[in-house]
């Protein structure tokens, strides 16, 4: 199963599940706000989505997830809006019966968020200005 | 003629300075002519920005022929994550 969430305001994480009885993993992955972009300090990160394309790309490359590597179940939490340096602005869990399948569905999911949604960061300075942010790396 | 939607987002937008323009075109524009005017609109701040393009919420290949109504959003490197 999948479930995909994009949320404007504080991200709560998914609950660890004590109930699966077949999963032998339960990978978190938070991604975090760092303090600098290209050697700039920051106070926050502003993320912009393309409504319903940012979704849509999301969704489908969760299926795309589930559906190549063997895992039961993918959750995914994307903040927008102003995200604070050391805030969570990615959460993603997914739940597997073995450690190596789930790990490296972690990494390709993630991977190809970075490469497809239709979602960019804005950082604010220190002083306050908003610039798009220029960190493109996977 | 045909109207088309252009949404702007990160660089774009801070380039032109909006979040969308409409245009008017030539019926038979493809989305590689519209991105070349575009950057012409961004007056050299686009030169270094790579673009993928999407119409109605899908990307497209290039050189798609826009249709009357399209929303078209020129996709800088995204940043998800």
């Amino acid at each position: 199963m999948v479930t995909i969430e994009i949320v404007n305001g504080p991200l709560i994480p998914f609950p660890s599940d004590d109930t699966r009885k077949e999963d032998g993993a339960e990978l978190i992955f938070n991604g975090r706000v760092r303090s600098t972009e290209n050697g700039r300090k920051i106070t926050n990160l502003e993320y912009e989505q393309y409504e319903g394309m940012a979704r849509i790309e999301l969704n489908q490359i969760a299926e795309e997830t589930v559906g190549k590597f063997m895992i039961h179940d993918l959750f995914c939490r994307h903040r927008i809006g102003k995200v604070k340096v050391g805030e969570v602005s990615l959460h993603v869990v997914i739940w597997s019966k073995h450690r190596k399948e789930g790990l490296e569905a972690v990494t390709y999911f993630i991977a190809e968020l970075k490469k497809r949604v239709p979602i960019w960061k804005w950082a604010i300075l220190e002083d306050g200005t908003k610039v798009p942010s220029e960190c493109t790396h996977g | 003629m045909i109207q088309v939607n252009i949404k702007c987002f990160s660089q774009v937008k801070y380039a032109l300075e909006t979040d969308e323009i409409n245009l008017e075109l030539e019926a038979g524009t493809t989305t590689v002519e519209l991105e070349k005017i575009i950057r012409e609109k961004a007056e050299g701040k686009l030169d270094q920005v790579s673009l993928r393009v999407a119409i109605n919420q899908k990307y497209v290949p290039n050189e798609t022929e826009l249709k009357e109504g399209d929303e078209v959003v020129f996709i800088p490197p995204v940043q998800g994550g």
